[in-house]
């Protein structure tokens, strides 16, 4: 890795870092409204953040990969097929 | 007449004017006609024109035609469509076909028209011309899949057409009136409730609902570098409108919203096309203003929270939509791909594109700061209200998949994703990179200040975007959405496929009907047509000579007869002698004589009286 990407990591470390200090801080200095029982954690968001990304990504791939994805020229090839048993 | 002007004329009449000039006194007159359309909108905000109510009403079989219907729901799209027309059109400018121009403007003018339509018989005219001009934007990239796309997406649009004009004229039948106002709505059958179904169905097609909305990211990426940009905004966001105006608090749509949000993401990770990609993003951000207006039940807080969260989510998204084709149109402008598979490592010769991207990236993503936090956290935020827990995660996940997708792994897979530049590349033309810059600044500029959003909604927000709790949670969920994809960033690379999607259903079904009608019905068709042939032929024959036709016949009847008594050897002199008559036919005709020939016209006539007694009777 690059030299600015690390530093670009590390920025980014320390912002989360300070995020979510930042949250449990205002979740029990503030009390924001809550709606549902799940906003009672402080760090909710991050962990449905992570958890939602994995979930799509691998969900999302088994889905393609079991049915929906087909190669390129999937519709032409049906074509072909088409106009052979003509 | 002269209260007020109507903005989509500026447009449908300023269209015509484009081929009359050239070079840079084009450009500027293609500039001008937005800023017009602009200064009239100004007028009518700040009462120098009408501001509210009804007008350009004209009597049309004893209705009345409503070209202007104004207040603060039509003036808000009014005003977005002619602010991201100037944009998009400013990303044109080095465009040369005279006719993308027109037909864009065309494009634009009938959305305006159906903006401010403030009856059914108005709004399916200009419905009917947004869908065919956009059908210009698609095929003028001339290439084959983008005919064959076209065509798909025309005859959807027509059925959507169709369903509309059925569901007015059943509610014209039932209710007598063509004025558009909020429809009736119920599960069951009775004939007001069907016609609602039907414009929903119809509005719904436009809003790219699935399963109704293949025929988005079928079509989109195959139109043209900027027509696409077009197309981004006004098709699916006029259908937001109309959903407002007739069918605000549908319980349908607030699940049809959601589900929406989350099948475009799902899709996009599958996708290598980056213009489909961005595609089936529209139709996951176009999922949160669906359920938006699903949720906007009149007369409640929470419903007025969604609508005006719907309105300004729309308003949003036409920007930085805009924005992110304008950035994946400028790299297949200058590479000629867009193919994840096919790019990687062009931040080196494009960084400036990179970057005006990535606002739009943060504006869909919802950063705080960028204009699709101030929008969209409002209809989460109604859902939250309105206290419906399943919406409110699917709507957050939807949020969790949009900044990987047009966020993360669009712009990894291409600028960055490998040390070597795929290809060749360089920065687009100034006049694209300006209209990415002007967007990118509106996106950003909303952000930082909303009020000047909040002021144009419909309804008065009391929502402060930036509480602290929001934004940080906010942040949470954005960055730990990047950890989990740099962890995961080795799936997310492009794979060379396609994905089915619901127009498999037709692009395969109707290929079936094709084989359909061209094997057993035309099989069918032949065989009917030697019967009815074989009929004339028999008539033509036997019209040759009647009385000679007849004995043949007859003598034919005598030998098959024998045959059957005496055997086939003892009737062979008999077929002989047949078939000598047969060849000889019709030979000499019968000489009739004159009183004959009486006999039989009169036989003719009195046959002729008999059927016309009996028929009489």
């Amino acid at each position: 890795m690059k030299e600015g990407t690390k530093l670009l990591f590390r920025v980014f470390y320390g912002a989360l870092a300070v995020i979510l200090i930042a949250s449990i801080w205002v979740h029990y200095a503030t009390h924001p409204e809550v709606h549902f029982f799940w906003e009672g954690f402080p760090l909710f968001s991050a962990f449905y953040g992570f958890i939602g990304c994995v979930v799509i990504i691998l969900g999302s791939k088994a889905i393609g990969h079991s049915f929906l994805q087909k190669r390129e020229n999937y519709y032409e090839r049906q074509d072909r097929k088409g106009s052979k048993g003509r | 007449m002269t209260d007020w002007f109507h903005p989509a004329l500026i447009y449908l009449l300023g269209a015509f004017g484009i081929p009359l000039f050239k070079g840079n006194v084009r450009k500027g007159y293609l500039l001008l006609l937005p800023l017009l359309a602009l200064a009239d909108l100004l007028l009518m905000s700040h009462g120098l024109f009408a501001s509210s109510g009804k007008v350009w009403i004209f009597p049309f079989l004893g209705h009345d035609l409503i070209l202007g219907r104004i207040d603060r729901l039509s003036l808000v799209f009014a005003y977005v469509f002619v602010i991201a027309s100037f944009c998009m059109m400013l990303y044109a400018l080095q465009v040369k076909e005279t006719g993308q121009h027109l037909t864009a403007y065309l494009y634009v003018g009938s959305t305006l028209g159906v903006v401010f339509a403030g009856d059914f018989v108005t709004l399916f005219f200009f419905w009917e011309v947004m869908a065919w001009s956009a059908l210009f934007l698609i095929w003028y990239r001339k290439k084959r899949s983008a005919y064959e796309a076209g065509f798909r997406y025309i005859l959807v649009h027509f059925f959507g057409g169709l369903c509309l004009l059925a569901g007015i004229l059943l509610h014209l039948q039932k209710t007598g009136s063509i004025a558009f106002e909020t429809l009736s709505w119920g599960w069951d059958f009775t004939p007001e409730h069907v016609a609602s179904w039907l414009i929903l169905l119809a509005f719904l097609i436009n809003a790219a609902v699935p399963p109704l909305h293949a025929w988005l990211s079928d079509a989109y990426p195959e139109a043209t570098v900027t027509g696409s940009v077009f197309l981004t905004a006004f098709t699916t966001k006029s259908a937001i409108y109309v959903l407002i105006r007739g069918f605000a608090g549908t319980d349908l749509l607030v699940w049809a919203g959601a589900i929406m949000a989350v099948y475009g993401v799902v899709f996009a990770v599958l996708e290598n096309d980056i213009r489909r990609l961005l595609a089936y993003h529209i139709i996951s951000q176009v999922g949160y203003m669906v359920c938006g207006v699903g949720m906007g039940v009149t007369g409640t807080e929470a419903g007025q929270m969604a609508i005006n969260g719907a309105v300004a989510h729309a308003f949003c998204h036409i920007l930085y939509k805009a924005l992110l084709f304008m950035g994946a149109g400028a790299v297949l402008h200058v590479t000629g791909r867009s193919k994840l598979t096919e790019l990687g490592g062009l931040y080196r010769y494009m960084p400036v594109t990179f970057h005006l991207y990535m606002i739009g990236a943060y504006s869909i993503s919802g950063f705080p700061l960028f204009n699709g936090f101030v929008s969209k956290t409002m209809v989460v935020h109604a859902s939250a209200m309105a206290h419906l827990p399943a919406i409110w995660l699917m709507l957050e996940g939807a949020s969790i998949g949009t900044f990987l997708h047009t966020g993360l792994k669009l712009p990894w897979g291409t600028w960055f994703a490998s040390e070597k530049p795929a290809c060749k590349a360089e920065e687009p033309p100034f006049n694209m990179l300006l209209a990415m810059g002007l967007t990118a600044f509106l996106c950003t500029f909303i952000g930082v200040y909303p009020k000047i959003l909040y002021d144009l909604l419909p309804y008065p927000v009391q929502y402060h975007p930036y509480a602290p709790a929001h934004v940080l949670s906010m942040s949470q969920l954005l960055g730990f959405t990047f950890i989990a994809f740099w962890l995961l960033r080795s799936k997310l690379h492009g794979e060379a496929t396609i994905t089915l999607d619901t127009d498999w259903f037709y692009r395969v079904t109707g290929r079936w009907v094709i084989w359909f009608c061209e094997v057993p019905l035309m099989a069918f068709a032949k065989w009917a047509d030697r019967q009815v042939m074989s009929v004339v032929h028999f008539l033509v024959w036997f019209s040759l000579n009647p009385a000679q036709a007849v004995h043949i016949k007859k003598e034919e009847a005598k030998l098959r007869l024998k045959r059957v008594v005496v055997g086939h050897e003892r009737t062979e002199r008999h077929r002989h002698l047949l078939e000598e008559k047969r060849r000889r036919y019709p030979g000499e005709l019968p000489k009739l004589t004159l009183g004959s020939s009486m006999a039989l016209i009169l036989l003719a006539f009195s046959l002729y009286l008999i059927l016309y007694l009996l028929v009489e009777r």
